[in-house]
């Protein structure tokens, strides 16, 4: 059971962070594959906050949103000023710097050896040990991101990001600051990944930079391919489907040294797979032009 | 120590050039990222072990049959995966998250196979390096640096004067004017696919004599690679032997003064910038900006 529950936990964050990331790729169009990179801010920005100077988690997961969020714009202004395969080439670049940093400023990160002890959360002073009170707690933050995202996409901006998908030069035309819309969908983005890092940080109680590689922004965006560019109750569906898949394999009997590379095969099938075949994802509504 | 550090930026520099070239050689035709071209160097190396290693051939036959080996898992790529997104005009971000899968794919084979840790070709006591300038060099390191440079002339002296090296030139200039001239486009791919292929395997059975190997290797010098031809200019064969040596050597240097793990930070930054200020590298030329 406990398991179980386990289970659902990682699938609530990878929902959050599937569900940013098809904001910028699925709504917007822009095919961005550093999106761990957010995420690696926002959990080492409010671990290392509630370590050396025992901020509550719930004040680091805010302040860690936010330094992803700005994050969001460093990594952002470069990279909207690109297209198609360059803005893929480059966010995918700045993964691998912000994960390169995670590694190696080891006086403040610890590198390799990664943070451990993390605190988990607490209401007014009684911790949320119990595993299903942590779920209940994934789930609120997961309700509050479907909730904004399908605000923002259903709202007149939500539209312009629709229209810089489909068209760039035409919503420039009509008057519209496209780079300007592109740079905010980097920061909500990176804002609502900073936060499943966050989750993820407290919860596990460690994190080491291998967490954050750049395969795990192309596991976020299978997810979202998966599921349905541009969809949210894909990107819902696809995030469940592809953390409850590859456990299956664990009742297979598999040691953990062969399940490891398999559920990673599976993931690179599926990748050619659904590039071959279906591009858009089961329930999506747009594929890369 | 600056001698030394200029050497193995050199070194370092021709094993980016030969996987930039053959990444170049595999983009002039199909113009799109082919991800997976570090998996064939991993693979490459991994071949190496197996022969030499398992089967107990001797160097010169091994070195050969992996280069062969390497030259059809290209090929095989091409024909299962690209071959069929080609039929359905598929855009170029689709090629390239269907190399990304590739990649994951055959990378986590090999270590189902092979297991994640590192494995060593060397066999023999190590020996001491020649002393040569205030640096030292190894046999293999010579050996590396000469044999990448004879496959770069041979690879020029090819597409330059060939006639399946003309034609690779016309239809990466054109395919359409070539395939009206009677040149057939796929046949082109293929021998692209079969050259830069056997290239990237080259340079991943030759540093497997000099280091240790492992699944993940082909990843960052896959991206090496591609850095190094974009900062040379993309779809240029000079550019790319230029950009390579560039990488090797900035990031070299630029661990002259802070330590070897942000070889990868100098790498990208570099990118970065080049991507924002000259897109089309040190020797591209204006035209084909529009196509990065």
């Amino acid at each position: 059971m406990e398991y179980l529950l386990h289970i659902l936990i990682i699938a609530g964050i990878y929902i959050i962070l599937t569900l940013s990331l098809n904001l910028i790729v699925g709504y917007t169009g822009l095919p961005a594959l550093g999106h761990a990179a957010f995420s690696c801010i926002g959990a080492y920005t409010s671990s290392l906050l509630a370590l050396n100077i025992g901020l509550s988690p719930w004040i680091g997961l805010l302040i860690g949103a936010c330094v992803a969020a700005f994050s969001g714009v460093v990594i952002g202004y470069p990279a909207v000023r690109l297209k198609g395969d360059c803005l893929a080439l480059a966010t995918f670049g700045l993964g691998v710097i912000v994960y390169s940093i995670a590694k190696n400023w080891v006086s403040l990160t610890r590198g390799p050896m990664g943070l451990p002890g993390i605190p988990g959360f607490s209401i007014l002073g009684f911790g949320l040990s119990e595993i299903w009170s942590y779920l209940l707690l994934v789930s609120i933050f997961v309700v509050i991101t479907i909730f904004v995202i399908k605000r923002i996409v259903n709202s007149p901006f939500g539209r312009i990001l629709r229209s810089i998908r489909e068209d760039e030069i035409a919503s420039a035309a009509l008057g519209k600051d496209t780079i300007k819309h592109k740079l905010l969908v980097f920061i909500i983005g990176a804002f609502f990944a900073g936060i499943a890092g966050s989750l993820y940080a407290h919860y596990i109680t460690f994190i080491d930079p291998s967490s954050f590689t750049v395969m795990e922004s192309i596991t976020i965006l299978l997810m979202v391919i998966f599921g349905g560019m541009g969809s949210i109750s894909g990107s819902v569906v696809g995030a469940v489907i592809l953390v409850v898949l590859p456990e299956l394999l664990r009742f297979l009997g598999m040691p953990s040294s062969i399940a490891a590379p398999m559920r990673q095969m599976i993931y690179g099938l599926l990748l050619v797979v659904l590039m071959l075949k279906r591009p858009q994802g089961i329930m999506g509504a747009y594929r890369f032009k | 120590m600056l001698n030394q550090l200029l050497l193995n930026g050199i070194i370092a520099g021709s094993i980016y050039a030969l996987i930039a070239i053959g990444f170049t050689v595999i983009y002039r035709t199909v113009k799109f990222f082919h991800f997976a071209h570090g998996v064939v160097y991993t693979a490459g190396a991994y071949f190496a072990y197996t022969l030499i290693i398992s089967l107990h051939l001797n160097f010169a036959l091994s070195f050969f049959l992996a280069i062969v080996l390497a030259a059809i898992l290209g090929v095989a790529i091409d024909r299962l995966v690209y071959y069929p997104l080609r039929q359905q005009k598929a855009s170029n971000l689709i090629f390239l998250l269907a190399s990304f899968g590739v990649v994951i794919f055959i990378q986590n084979l090999i270590q189902l196979i092979y297991g994640a840790q590192i494995l060593t070709i060397r066999t023999g006591p190590i020996k001491e390096g020649h002393h040569f300038l205030g640096a030292v060099i190894t046999d293999i390191q010579i050996l590396i640096l000469a044999v990448s440079i004879i496959l770069m002339i041979f690879l020029w002296l090819f597409i330059q004067k060939t006639k399946l090296g003309k034609a690779m030139r016309a239809v990466s200039d054109d395919p359409i004017a070539a395939n009206v001239v009677g040149i057939n486009p796929e046949r082109i791919i293929l021998t692209s696919f079969a050259i830069g292929s056997a290239l990237a395997g080259a340079a991943g059975i030759l540093i497997s004599f000099e280091t240790n190997i492992e699944p993940t290797m082909g990843f960052s010098a896959l991206l090496k690679g591609i850095i190094a031809s974009i900062i040379g200019g993309i779809g240029s064969i000079p550019g790319a032997v230029l950009g390579g040596f560039f990488l090797g050597l900035a990031e070299n240097l630029g661990i002259w003064k802070i330590s070897a793990g942000w070889k990868d930070c100098i790498a990208f930054a570099i990118l970065i910038i080049f991507l924002l200020l000259r897109p089309r590298g040190i020797l591209g030329n204006k035209t084909e900006k529009k196509t990065i």
